[in-house]
């Protein structure tokens, strides 16, 4: 039964004292989480996300959908969470469907609904058009903006890098995909953890991301592997702002300063698009790699440098699904100065070679 | 440590140098519960560092297939990840080795060190080690003496060599100041990692961000305000075939003298200036301290010990203690004890600490809970005529507020606080508002040895005892053990199993108008 907003609150105390009567879980809530689902096909797969999280982090959630339509409105569903599907209740969930002119109603009417006084998390699902006013309106009252670059295409560093330079006074903007590298990232620092190897770090002079291409994809890397790329040219201290490009057949070449940068397609069609397969930095005398093995969630990870023997180390890095990803974003509602820079330098590379940005699209 | 720019912004901005993690006692029951499954864990949490190397040595002769073969089959049994990953197994069993010798000869430390010579080549541990000592205190010092004979024992600035004892450590003051100067013979105290498992629990360092991270309980935790604490470490087992440990040990030297006091230390220390070893270890060190000393007819007095009779549990029968294996059936050990504290310092001074711990009790469980004072005015319409602060007018008392740290099991915390009941009259009555660890963050945490374990590797020592804490617990309890071993007790066994103790333990906190909190 659809409700009128204002009847929301008066439902969910309705639903939690009917939980309360039974013995049931106290009512927790430890931020409010928005997903806006752009398109109707997203609306199962936000709310599926969601209801994860919930259980996970008692919440309130809110998935805001919109549909064409003559007359303005929003209305409301809402019922409890629950940690299984006869489990204890773990938090509201709250759907709001804007038809018509009414989608410009959504950036208010989901302040109201927020929990006071504690975060407020806002989850863009699926690709971001170029320009959207509703994305801006609802972002400036965010605590903390999640994005997915990895279901965009390699152009769109660039907006993501002007969208937080925006809004990165009053809000945090922060990237699923930045979490699906975190292991990656964690395995290419350990290589450096010791004096002997670290002192190669200055003679890298070449570093090959090999990904796997999205199908009939034209970009010179996946958006998570540029995002990478500027992670590791950040912490090599290069600048950026000098690149020169080199394209081939399945690979793309990017020259700076000492380092050439390569980029090699992988086909594997057991992994998601984009995700990254081997990372190789070599300089004279040595060598260090990660590399994903046959099983996809295994990664060998192997070190050649002079004076410093170690044996290679095979480790499981799970593919986080969607859900994990976003709990993992949500533990830290807060500026990440890291993804930050290395969204900033990522987007300042591939620039050259990305596609520009599509007109204005309001809307 | 390396400044590494790719740790910049990770998380872990820590990792481990590797090192060969020696386990003296490899064959024994602590390496297959808990220290194996813990570093398998760590491995599939890619925690540990590559060429991380792990050498069980011990008495039994074994090859190192067959000592593989074994620690796989306690991974499987006692991993709390299950089943086992394949291939992070393989990984992590291509560096399990294995040397035998005897703890007292020389001859065996020769061997070892040749392995780690060996294996510091081939796995690039570059001499670090880690001893963790998984045997009995009766072999400490012939292993602490070789490790130092044989030249296994480095102070070098470019390798690092710690040692991971387990308690007890010592089994009163002279013994445990034995213990320490035989160990300082041989390592300084920074090289030293005392492990008590309570402190690697999440709850416990909850507790630190309970009272150091909020703002609005720290006023309030002090003698103008707390009424008393109760501790509670509570187990519905029995000895569980430790019957010949427990015989030496005892509740006061199992649980009081270590877990029990590490609980007290933390709820009681005051804020350190900063979250580092020594700063955290200075404070709690204090509190031992400042304890009051419980001599000569105080031990009477302020201590209950008990030992239990025959019981049920659970529906069950369950044994008397003196019935356990491996038990005397005259034993005089204590499975039980209770006592009042006191703690002589400015915040506390004044405010009665009741601690009771025991085995074969009605619940597992462990609490900490701090009890404020009454009301001071009986302020509300109906209280006008009451006859003291706190008391309504029909006179029963308004339940004063209670905070509890659950640290096992459901770790939480509770508070409890008076409400007025719905209606036309100001009926007042207390609620619990209730934060449960589980349902809120959700999913399981490393295990205590996991964080402990890793905590060793980084040679971080905050959550290990320092020499001074365990002298200073050791200052305290030993006149309370000497007393108790002077007057053997009356009427043992003198609770039932499955209950909360001896009435003894009742009439402790009655007597002075209170009671132990329901659990």
């Amino acid at each position: 039964m659809r409700l009128a907003l204002d009847a929301v609150e008066p439902e969910l105390s309705r639903l939690w004292q009917e939980e309360a009567d039974k013995g049931g879980a106290p009512r927790i809530g430890l931020f409010t989480l928005v997903a806006l689902a752009s398109e109707l096909p997203l609306l199962g797969r936000a709310q599926g996300v969601v209801a994860e999280v919930a259980a996970t982090y008692p919440s309130r959630t809110i998935v805001a959908m919109w549909r064409q339509g003559v007359d303005a409105a929003v209305t409301a569903d809402a019922a409890l969470h629950r940690i299984t599907a006869t489990g204890a209740a773990c938090g509201d969930a709250i759907v709001l469907e804007a038809t018509g002119g009414g989608r410009e109603w959504l950036p208010e009417n989901l302040g109201h609904l927020a929990l006071t006084d504690l975060p407020m998390c806002v989850w863009w699902v699926g690709d971001l058009p170029d320009f959207d006013k509703l994305f801006d309106r609802v972002a400036v009252d965010a605590d903390l903006v999640i994005v997915n670059s990895g279901e965009m295409d390699l152009r769109d560093l660039e907006k993501l890098s002007m969208i937080c330079k925006r809004i990165r006074d009053s809000t945090a903007l922060t990237d699923l995909t930045w979490f699906r590298l975190r292991p990656v990232q964690e395995l290419i620092a350990r290589f450096f953890d010791d004096e002997t190897a670290l002192a190669c770090l200055t003679s890298i002079e070449r570093l090959t991301i090999e990904f796997n291409p999205r199908d009939g994809d034209v970009d010179a890397a996946s958006t998570q592997a540029g995002l990478l790329f500027g992670w590791m040219a950040n912490a090599l201290g290069l600048k950026g702002d000098t690149v020169a490009w080199n394209r081939g057949s399945g690979w793309n070449e990017v020259t700076i300063g000492r380092l050439v940068g390569r980029f090699e397609h992988r086909h594997r069609d057991d992994v998601p698009p984009g995700s990254i397969s081997r990372v190789t930095m070599e300089c004279d005398g040595a060598r260090f790699e990660v590399e994903r093995q046959e099983d996809p969630q295994l990664f060998k990870w192997s070190r050649e440098a002079p004076g410093a023997p170690v044996p290679p180390q095979t480790l499981r890095i799970k593919t986080p699904d969607e859900s994990t990803l976003l709990i993992r974003c949500l533990e830290r509602p807060k500026r990440d100065l890291l993804y930050e820079k290395s969204l900033h330098l990522g987007s300042k590379i591939v620039r050259v070679v990305a596609p520009r940005l599509s007109t204005r699209i309001d809307g | 440590m390396t400044d590494n720019p790719f740790r910049a912004g990770l998380e872990t901005e820590r990792t481990p140098q590797p090192c060969v993690f020696v386990i003296f006692g490899a064959s024994g029951d602590l390496t297959r519960r808990k220290l194996i499954p813990a570093l398998y864990n760590l491995a599939v949490s890619r925690l540990l560092p590559p060429g991380m190397t792990i050498l069980g040595f011990a008495l039994t002769e074994s090859s190192e297939d067959q000592f593989r073969a074994n620690m796989r089959e306690a991974v499987a049994q006692f991993s709390r990840r299950k089943p086992i990953d394949e291939a992070v197994w393989a990984d992590f069993a291509s560096r399990l080795h294995y040397v035998s010798g005897k703890f007292e000869v020389p001859e065996s430390y020769q061997r070892l060190l040749a392995k780690l010579e060996k294996l510091d080549k081939t796995n690039g541990t570059r001499g670090n080690r880690i001893y963790y000592l998984a045997i009995p205190p009766s072999a400490f010092r012939a292993v602490n003496d070789n490790l130092s004979a044989g030249g296994l024992v480095s102070n070098d600035a470019d390798r690092y060599t710690r040692i991971i004892i387990e308690k007890p450590f010592g089994r009163d003051l002279a013994s445990a100041n034995a213990l320490n100067a035989d160990l300082h013979r041989v390592f300084t105290e920074s090289q030293i990692f005392r492990i008590d498992h309570y402190l690697g629990k999440e709850t416990v360092q909850n507790l630190v961000a309970l009272r150091f991270g909020n703002t609005i309980f720290e006023p309030l935790w002090n003698r103008n305000h707390i009424d008393h604490v109760q501790v509670t470490v509570a187990e519905d087992i029995g000895v569980e075939g430790r019957g010949k440990f427990y015989e030496e040990a005892g509740a006061s030297r199992d649980i009081v003298q270590n877990h029990l006091l590490q609980l007290l230390m933390v709820t009681a220390m005051e804020p350190p200036v900063a979250f580092t070893a020594d700063e955290v270890r200075d404070e709690k060190v204090k509190v031992l301290r400042a304890l009051k000393p419980i001599l000569g007819d105080d031990v009477a007095r302020l201590t209950v010990r008990g030992q239990y009779a025959p019981g049920h549990f659970a529906g069950k029968p369950a044994p008397a203690y003196r019935e356990e294996p491996n038990v005397s059936p005259t034993s005089n050990v204590e499975t039980f004890v209770a006592m009042r504290l006191e703690i002589d310092n400015w915040r506390f001074a004044g405010v009665p600490i009741y601690i009771r711990a025991g085995k074969r009790l009605a619940k597992r469980t462990t609490e900490i809970s701090v009890h404020f004072k009454h009301v001071p005015h009986a302020l509300l319409k109906h209280d006008r005529l009451a006859a003291t602060p706190g008391e309504t007018s029909d006179g029963s008392r308004v339940e004063p507020d209670v905070l509890a740290i659950r640290i096992q099991p459901d770790e939480g915390i509770g508070l409890r606080f008076v409400a007025k009941v719905p209606g036309p009259t100001m009926t007042l009555r207390p609620v619990t508002m209730d934060f449960r660890y589980g349902s809120t963050f959700g999913g399981s945490g490393p295990e205590a040895y996991e964080r402990l374990i890793l905590d060793a590797l980084l040679g971080d020592p905050t959550l290990f005892a320092r020499a001074d804490e365990v002298s200073a617990a050791w200052r305290f309890m030993t006149p309370i053990l000497e007393a108790w071993e002077k007057s053997p007790p009356a009427g043992y066994p003198n609770y039932a199993a499955g209950t909360w103790g001896p009435a003894a333990a009742s009439d402790l906190i009655e007597r002075d108008g209170r009671a132990w909190r329901r659990l």
